[in-house]
This record gives C-alpha cells, sequence and structure tokens, in this order.
C-alpha cells in the first residue's frame, strides 16, 4: 500500500511538472497573438545588482537602462567610431572655455506629446545634477539658462569633453513635469516603459516618436536573466527573440546562420591586471616587464575567449584614434625569464618558483567572479607566470573590495570602460592619475601626472588624442598596467529580426530601426 | 571467509585501490592535471588524452584522478571529525546527567533542525570559500546526528552491571565513558559514518559547484564541473567526466557501508 501510496505521490508530482512547463510556453504563445508584434528580449545587463532597475537617468546607472530600451534619448550620441554627434541637440557652440551654448532640434516631443523646449532641457539637467552621483563630479555645471529652443551651460572649470559627458545615459532627457512614477520615466525615445520592476521592463511603442524612422514593434518585453546557461536556454528553446551576454562557451550553439544571427563589435570594456606599487616584488621594474611578457594575450583571446575579444596593447581600443600605434610589452617567456634573473631571482626551488634571498617570488591576484572573463584571466595568468617561475595565488572573490581596502593583493585584476564617453580622460584621469581613490595600483609619475593635467586643459580634439597616446605609451613603458584584452560584445538572435545590432558605446539596444520580419 | 566478508573487502579494496592510483597518479600519467596547453583545448576524448580535455588544454583524466584526492580525503576527515565529536558528545549526554547535558541536547536539537546544505551554505558564504571551510561548514552541521546515535546506544548501558560494578571498583568517569563504553557502541558508529561519507562527497562538490568550496584551478569535481557548466552543450565531456567520478565514488562508498552493516547484522545474530 505504502509503495502503491509513493509511486502515486511521484506520478502527480511529474504530472503537475509537466503541466507547469506545458502552460508558461503556450501562454506565451497566445500573448503574441493578440499584442500584435511583439519583441522579446533577454538581457545579462538589467537588475538591482547592475543597479539600473528603473527608467529614471537621474538614479545611479538606471539611465543605461533608459537609452538602452529606448526610453529615453541624449542631446548628442555615438556613432559607431565613438565620435559625438547630435541627437536631440541640433547644433553646439563652444562660447569660452567654460561655455557651451547648444541649440535643439525643433520637432522634438516627450512620448506624453509635450515639446522639448529649452526650459525642459534645463529643468532635467538641474534634477541631473541634484541626484546623481557621477554627473555633478563630470559635467562640473554652475548655471543653465534656457532661451527657447537654445540651451546655455557654464562650468565651473574648463570642461573639454562636456559635450561627451553629455551623451552619456544619465543624461537622457526626460519630463520633469510629468516625474517619475514606479521607476517609469517620460523620454523622448521610439518606446514608453509601461511596467518596470526588478526582473524587467514592459514597453510599447511611442505613438508620437518625433524621428523620421517610426518604431516598428507594438510591444517589446526585456526579462534580466543573469544565469548564462538559463539564457543560453532561453535562446534555443525561443522563448525569447534575442540575447545579450550569452558566456562565450555557449556562442558555439548559435552558429546555425538558418536559426540565429550573431551581431558582434568591440567595445571598450579592457580587462586589465593593475600593478600594485606598494608591494615590495612588484616595484621592481623587472619583475613587471617579466609578468607583462609571460601571459600570451592572443592565446587567452582567441582559445579561452573562443575569439570574443580583442588582445589589447593599451587602455583604448585601435579603432579609436587615441588608441593607435602604441608599443606594447610582446609575448616572450624566454626573454621574461631572463628579466627575472637579471632581477636577482636566480635560484629555484624544489617546486621550479624563482627565488631571491630564499624567498619564492609570489604574486597575489585579486580579481573577481562577475565578469566570467576575470576567472578565466587570472587562471591563465597563473599557469602563464608559473612558466617563468613566478607564483600566483588567486584572490577570485566578490569581496574584493575588502581586500582592496587592506591593500592585500600585488595585482588587481578588472573590468573596465575606458572611454564610456568617447574621451580618453576619463580612465586616465581616475585610474592613472597619482592619489586618485580608483587608482588601485598605486602608479605614480609626475611626467604622466602634468601630461594628464595638460589633457584636461586642451580643447583641440587631434591634440587630446596625441595627448593620451603619450600617456599610454608611458604608462606602457613602466608596465604600470598589463592590458590583456577589450570585450566583443554579440547579441544572438532569431533570424527574422532585424535593426538590432551591438554597438561600441554598450548603450544603444531598443532603437526605431528595430523589427521582426 | 563468508560471501559478505569477501563483499565488505572487494568494495573496500576498490576504494583503497582507486586511492592509491590517485595518490600515485603524478608519477604514472604523462600530463599532469594543473598543466595548461591551449593549443589542446577542448579536445574531444581521444588516444592521446582518454577523458579530453577541458578549456585550458588540462588532461581531464589526470584532473579527475587527482580530483580524487581533495574529494574524497576531505570526505573521509569531515566524516571523521564529525563523527569523532558527536560521539564525544553522545557519549557524555548519555552517561552524564545534568545541566550541562541538557544544554548540550538541546544544542543538538537545534543544529539537527537545520537543512544540511542551507547551513552548509551560510557557514561557507560566511567563512568564505575554500575547500577546509566548505569542510568545516558540513562538519558543523554532520555532528548532531552521531550524537543522538551514541546517546541512544548508552542510555540503557548506563545501568548494566558491569557499569554499575566499573563505578563501585572506582572507575574514573572517563575511564568507563571510553573503555566500558566505547567499544560497545563502535560498530554504528562506523557503519553509520560509511553512509555518510557518499553524502559528504555529494555535499562538498555541490558547495564547490556553487562556488563556495575548493577554488580552481584546484581539480576539485563539484569546482571542475561548475567551471565547465556552460560547455555542457558543446564539450560535454568536460560535465560528464568529473560527475561520473562523484556517481561512481559515492555508489562505492555506498556500497561498501551497506556491506559493512551486512556483516554487522550478521555477528549480531550469533
Amino acid at each position: 500500500m505504502n509503495k502503491r501510496l509513493k509511486c502515486l505521490g511521484a506520478l502527480l508530482i511529474g504530472a503537475s511538472l509537466l503541466l507547469t512547463g506545458c502552460g508558461s510556453d503556450s501562454g506565451s504563445g497566445s500573448a503574441a497573438k493578440d499584442q500584435g508584434k511583439v519583441f522579446r528580449y533577454g538581457t545579462m545587463a538589467y537588475g538591482p545588482a547592475m543597479q539600473n532597475a528603473s527608467t529614471d537617468p537621474h538614479d545611479t546607472y538606471c539611465g543605461w537602462s533608459a537609452v538602452r530600451y529606448g526610453v529615453g534619448e541624449t542631446l548628442f550620441k555615438f556613432d559607431n567610431n565613438m565620435d559625438v554627434q547630435p541627437w536631440l541637440a541640433e547644433s553646439y557652440k563652444q562660447i569660452d572655455d567654460n561655455t557651451v551654448e547648444i541649440k535643439l532640434k525643433e520637432n522634438i516631443t516627450f512620448s506624453n506629446g509635450k515639446k522639448v523646449t529649452g526650459a525642459a532641457v534645463k529643468a532635467c539637467l538641474e534634477d541631473l545634477i541634484k541626484r546623481n552621483d557621477r554627473a555633478p563630479h563630470d559635467l562640473k555645471i554652475d548655471t543653465i539658462t534656457a532661451d527657447g529652443q537654445t540651451v546655455t551651460i557654464r562650468a565651473k572649470e574648463k570642461v573639454p569633453a562636456l559635450i561627451n559627458y553629455l551623451a552619456d545615459p544619465y543624461g537622457a532627457i526626460i519630463d520633469m513635469e510629468a516625474g517619475v512614477k514606479d521607476r517609469i520615466a517620460v523620454g523622448t525615445g521610439p518606446y514608453v516603459a509601461v511596467k518596470v520592476t526588478d526582473q524587467g521592463v514592459e514597453l510599447k511603442k511611442n505613438e508620437n516618436y518625433w524621428g523620421d524612422v517610426k518604431p516598428k514593434m507594438d510591444k517589446v518585453i526585456v526579462r534580466s536573466i543573469t544565469d548564462g546557461d538559463s539564457l543560453s536556454l532561453a535562446m534555443q528553446s525561443g522563448e525569447v527573440d534575442a540575447v545579450q551576454g550569452l558566456p562565450y562557451a555557449s556562442l558555439a550553439n548559435f552558429q546555425d546562420t538558418n536559426k540565429f544571427k550573431i551581431s558582434s563589435t568591440g567595445t571598450s570594456r579592457v580587462y586589465q591586471a593593475a600593478m600594485n606599487f606598494h608591494s615590495p616584488q612588484i616595484q621592481d621594474p623587472k619583475v613587471r616587464q617579466a609578468i607583462s611578457m609571460a601571459i600570451d594575450k592572443d592565446k587567452f583571446v582567441n582559445v579561452l575567449l573562443n575569439g570574443n575579444g580583442i588582445a589589447a596593447i593599451g587602455a583604448f581600443p585601435e579603432t579609436t584614434a587615441y588608441g593607435k600605434g602604441l608599443n606594447g610589452p610582446k609575448f616572450d617567456q624566454e626573454k621574461a625569464r631572463q628579466l627575472l634573473a637579471e632581477a636577482g631571482y636566480t635560484e629555484k626551488n624544489a617546486d621550479g618558483y624563482v627565488m631571491k634571498d630564499g624567498q619564492p617570488l609570489t604574486v597575489r591576484w585579486l580579481t573577481y567572479t562577475s565578469r566570467q572573463e576575470l576567472p578565466l584571466l587570472a587562471e591563465y595568468a597563473q599557469s602563464s607566470l608559473k612558466d617563468i617561475g613566478i607564483k600566483v595565488d588567486v584572490n577570485a572573490t566578490d569581496n574584493y573590495k575588502d581586500f582592496l581596502k587592506r591593500g592585500e593583493y600585488d595585482i588587481y585584476a578588472q573590468a573596465i570602460v575606458t572611454a564610456p564617453t568617447g574621451d580618453p580622460e576619463y580612465y586616465l584621469m581616475s585610474k592613472i592619475y597619482s592619489n586618485q581613490p580608483y587608482n588601485n595600483g598605486y602608479y605614480s609619475n609626475p611626467e604622466v601626472d602634468a601630461l594628464i593635467d595638460q589633457l584636461h586643459n586642451t580643447f583641440d580634439r587631434s591634440q587630446r588624442n596625441a595627448l593620451a597616446l603619450q600617456i599610454q605609451q608611458k604608462i606602457l613603458d613602466d608596465n604600470g598596467v598589463f592590458y590583456a584584452s577589450f570585450l566583443k560584445m554579440s547579441f544572438v538572435m532569431k533570424p527574422n529580426v532585424e535593426g538590432f545590432a551591438a554597438h561600441p558605446s554598450d548603450y544603444y539596444e531598443i532603437t526605431p530601426e528595430l523589427d521582426m520580419k | 571467509m563468508s560471501k559478505k566478508k569477501r563483499k565488505f573487502f572487494f568494495f573496500l579494496g576498490l576504494i583503497l585501490f582507486g586511492l592509491l592510483i590517485s595518490l600515485t597518479a603524478e608519477y604514472i600519467l604523462p600530463y599532469g592535471p594543473y598543466e595548461q596547453n591551449l593549443d589542446i583545448a577542448l579536445q574531444a576524448p581521444n588516444s592521446t588524452h582518454l577523458l579530453g580535455t577541458d578549456r585550458y588544454g588540462r588532461d581531464m583524466l589526470a584532473r579527475t584522478i587527482a580530483g580524487a584526492q581533495i574529494t574524497v580525503c576531505s570526505a573521509v576527515a569531515v566524516a571523521f571529525i564529525a563523527a569523532a565529536f558527536g560521539t564525544f558528545v553522545g557519549l557524555f549526554c548519555g552517561y552524564h546527567k545534568g545541566k550541562l547535558t541538557t544544554v548540550l541536547l538541546r544544542l543538538t536539537d537545534v543544529f539537527l533542525a537545520f537543512p544540511v546544505m542551507v547551513f552548509a551554505i551560510a557557514v561557507a558564504g560566511i567563512l568564505g570559500g575554500g575547500t577546509i571551510n566548505a569542510a568545516a561548514a558540513i562538519a558543523v552541521v554532520a555532528w548532531p546526528k552521531y550524537t543522538r546515535l551514541v546517546r541512544n546506544e548508552v542510555l540503557p548501558l548506563r545501568r548494566e552491571f558491569f557499569i554499575e560494578a566499573a563505578q563501585m571498583s572506582g572507575f574514573s568517569f572517563w575511564r568507563i565513558l571510553f573503555v566500558q563504553i566505547l567499544p560497545l557502541v563502535i560498530g554504528p558508529i562506523c557503519i553509520t559514518a560509511a553512509l555518510d561519507i557518499g553524502t559528504i562527497i555529494t555535499e562538498i562538490a555541490g558547495l564547490s559547484f556553487l562556488g563556495l568550496g575548493t577554488a580552481p584551478p584546484a581539480a576539485e569535481w563539484g569546482s571542475m564541473m561548475s567551471g565547465a557548466r556552460n560547455l555542457l552543450q558543446s564539450a560535454p565531456w568536460t560535465v560528464f567526466v568529473p560527475g561520473f567520478a562523484i556517481f561512481i565514488t559515492v555508489a562505492l562508498f555506498q556500497l561498501m557501508a551497506d556491506s559493512l552493516r551486512d556483516l554487522a547484522d550478521t555477528k549480531s545474530t550469533r
């Protein structure tokens, strides 16, 4: 009897699981028929952990969601070469070192039908510098004045990259009179948010969209799927029409061009390892050079990242004018061994690690796991450095901030977007300049600091590019930072999805061009 | 030798043979478990690499065999520590009456009430990752069942004549506990511990799979499976090989424990 009851129980549970599975599937199918053209998008880049679970651009990183999902648009935008182009703005004029005058396009309306005027932009930017944590520091705005379709911004000091900063997603223009309710902001984009939760965003077409190209989808559903395998399975089963953020290993499952399309682009997200200049063994320039020469970046990119990366030389991609023509360390393990010997590491212990004064050369490699490439880099570096006799203790932990605070690392590997505003100053100022809180390697070179100061005061674009290159070359000559690779971002989609392409800025995803044939 | 004895020694022999291979693997196999070679990454099982290679080009056979050392040795150590500590508390609570016993028994109840894996995840989460922390986390929740078991065995013994005789002879409290009582309850403890090893192996592998146990590049089966998770479709051997190793090892320990129990039953019926 007992056995029979158990069998019956197991059958019931099995049947209910089966029915639940069928239920969700059939539900989504019928919904699609009722709601017109629906685009379902699974992404790893949305959620409370990313501080972007809202469409209010002034709240932390939520501007990314506003711009990515077509709710908000900025005054200026980046083209495919990361050059700034007008978007809501018609043009701009640099009045003097501290003042810029922006002329807005005439025909722009918010999704509620209200016209976008200079006064509306002023109100929005004032709220931005009041509430956002990064914008006041970047823009350094003193006053904003509005007159018709003209907005004049006066900064407290020279901000040569002001226009670039206005293209940051936090600069998305929203209707401040309408306010932000339930994380929904009223923007000017092709889509209007109707429901925003921690799990995703639901959008509908903006019937009042001002652009020449009108949005084609009736509804867009953005779902946060933070597990790479679930994301991959969702795409394979057809539960979503497109995905972003698939693990590299999973991309191999989407090579059938009859079933899937892939759109890839290089980005300025660099995987770098900052050498800690407070650490005695790292202070030796020969040791730093040996480390930089012992890791084969091309193999890392081609094998471990399955080709979904671009080997880096400096901090910025070679596709930018401030990333071309640099001379970095070349992979040469024989030379690296020689350098270690010159640095006094002449003996070897039983495990094959080089020693000086009876102490083996050990490096603590700190990194975190939320970026899948970083543990791969750490494990590869561990093996590569072992080849030249350096022992690497990998500490891949999401408590990395505690270790950073306590200074318990010799190398800190991280992923950073180096040119989020299409300009080199932000990275160099925050990560390289002496004594900056985010200069985790405590790199300090007075010459480099002087050049960064000069960059900060230079408006001419070509001069800025030349300065950025000069600074990077000095960092590379000092082996202050090891630049491993740049992220190549990929979108996978069904073959009938059109107008959905990866952008090097990582800001623009759902655009009016998006369509499903 | 009886059939039951032969069965027990057969499984025990298999386990010891496996461990012996694992300990001597680095001298037998042509590849080391940590030797990377990206030129041969993700090769399917072939005549050179019998179980294929992982994404770093490391030999899966070498890694799986090396993994036995970490997984099995830590599981045996955890089972031993949990059994020793739980037995000690159980002996004390069974024989001694007093407030301390009541407190210890309530504490045991509290630990018994926790779901093992959830509690281990919390402990490993607080202590941080690492093989030792994961083993400690599991040991913390594994001991109470031994306390219960031993106490239940000791309670009826307390009124036995030989214990009273020992007490009257002036034997110390601890001597009675360890010399008179312990040998009588050691059988069930060994069987429970042997059965426990299989469970502990899966728990350690589970914690490593969740990133709370052994960290890469250590060749631990759970961590190997976790690291290769997203290769399940494109390079399935990287996940199945360590998974199969866990399955075989757990099965062997369970079979060995079962045969040990059968052996003990025979003795008791005699």
